[in-house]
């Protein structure tokens, strides 16, 4: 999978799952302060990628997914791995 | 509406009879927390007992050999799922709702999204079953943020009233989103068939209050899903019913239940006591006495059981911490008509189609 496909799915969760405007994710937008999304987002953000994807993401590694491109990162270092 | 020849007010029957009066022949599966509430298990059993039938089957989630020991021999309509764990009312929500995967509520509310069961009720934890709802049940798409819609003992009769506690902070458009699931709530769960929406604010004038409240203002004044908005109200006409629904943000909704709840509590305390100051008073009393239990009946929360998780792709019913068995009881009818009724249809047609509709 392409940086850019994970990108197109993790914009699919978030304008889907948590009802985000499309236009805001962008690779550098932050959840809390651009995307508005609260910790109970967050956690649903995770799970959703979690089933997507088919991996596992623990709460220290949640903690650190920042932005939306950190969230993309996380992905692809899990699925080529 | 119901009501009775020249009482001043209307007993909360005329909305609970509607939910215990099974009109229609669907079977639904209505998973009960045993292990949440002061009361748990044995008020939580005792009130599910009270509440199943042929056409309420109750399934209790939690500690399976404690909950079997409290149900009689023979027992219908009632099964028993196990789960080993509980939320306790200190966690943080979200955390526990992704981590606590064998706790009642978890196990509840999956067994809801996997379709064996309808709705689901608890008395537990309200965070943890909001979090819970959010991450298993699902939102219905389109829907922000899911409220707490609650009735709420008003004279003459009683109001809809979100978000009672589910989102401490809002926007303009959340509230918006509340007014429209809050008047589908009226109009499916409480049978008001033209509910008018109030705001809550500081002052009627629609300058009046945070900027949040001044912009959804405008939002449901010029949204046409919304029918009958009466515009800003204060908090003393909660109470008094100017309108059926009032639509707040979680916090403020949260203190004003409380709020409430805590003086119906101290003047009815007040009205027994001065009853109970002479034989003149007692005799009044007596005489009073049947009505009194029609007022007092109209100002307990516990008449109407709980409050629904509204937004949730499913009816979720958020019970009293303290409910006895007749609050469980009544959530759990309150669970079946969310089934039923065109309550979940109805917000899904309507903030479903947002971006057409606005």
């Amino acid at each position: 999978m392409t940086r850019e496909e994970v990108f197109e799915h993790v914009k699919g969760i978030l304008v889907e799952t948590l009802s985000v405007d499309e236009e805001k994710v962008t690779m550098d937008a932050r959840f809390q302060e651009d995307l508005e999304t609260d910790s109970l987002d967050l956690v649903e953000l995770v799970m959703t990628m979690e089933e997507k994807f088919g991996i596992k993401i623990t709460d220290e590694e949640a903690a650190d997914i920042k932005t939306v491109g950190d969230a993309v990162d996380f992905v692809m270092t899990r699925v080529d791995a | 509406m119901r009501g009775s020849r020249n009482r001043p007010y209307t007993s909360p029957h005329w909305v609970t009879d509607a939910w215990s009066a099974v009109t229609d022949d669907r079977v639904v599966r209505v998973v009960v927390d045993a292990a949440g509430g002061d009361n748990a298990p044995g008020e939580i059993v005792k009130g599910a007992l009270d509440a199943c039938g042929p056409q309420l089957n109750v399934i209790l989630v939690g500690d399976e050999p404690r909950v079997r020991a409290l149900l009689p021999e023979g027992v219908q309509h009632v099964s028993v799922v196990h789960a080993p764990d509980v939320i306790g009312y200190h966690e943080e929500p979200a955390t526990a709702a992704r981590a606590r995967t064998g706790s009642s509520i978890v196990v509840g509310l999956k067994m809801v999204h996997n379709g064996e069961a309808e709705a689901f009720v608890s008395a537990g934890n309200t965070g943890a079953v909001v979090a819970a709802s959010v991450l298993y049940v699902r939102r219905i798409p389109g829907v922000k943020r899911p409220a707490i819609c609650t009735i709420m003992p008003a004279m003459p009769a009683p109001v809809a009233f979100l978000d009672v506690g589910a989102n401490a902070e809002v926007r303009a458009e959340f509230l918006r989103q509340f007014a429209i699931m809050g008047q589908a709530f009226a109009r499916e769960v409480m049978g008001i068939p033209e509910p008018t929406i109030g705001l809550l604010s500081i002052g009627e004038e629609p300058t009046k209050g945070t900027p949040d409240v001044i912009e959804a203002h405008q939002l449901i004044a010029g949204d046409h899903r919304i029918s009958h908005f009466y515009g800003n109200i204060e908090g003393r006409d909660i109470m008094n019913r100017l309108v059926d629904v009032i639509v707040t943000d979680g916090f403020t909704g949260n203190v004003g239940l409380k709020t409430i709840e805590g003086s119906a509590r101290a003047i009815l305390g007040a009205l027994k006591a001065t009853v109970m100051v002479s034989a003149k008073t007692k005799l009044g009393g007596l005489l009073l006495q049947k009505d009194l239990q029609v007022l007092k009946d109209a100002l307990n929360p516990e008449e109407f059981g709980g409050a629904l998780l509204v937004g949730m792709n499913a009816p979720v019913v958020i019970a009293h911490g303290n409910s006895k068995a007749r609050g469980i009881a009544q959530a759990v009818r309150m669970g079946r008509r969310g089934a039923v009724s065109d309550l979940l249809p109805t917000i899904a047609r309507e903030l479903g189609t947002q971006t057409a509709a606005v």
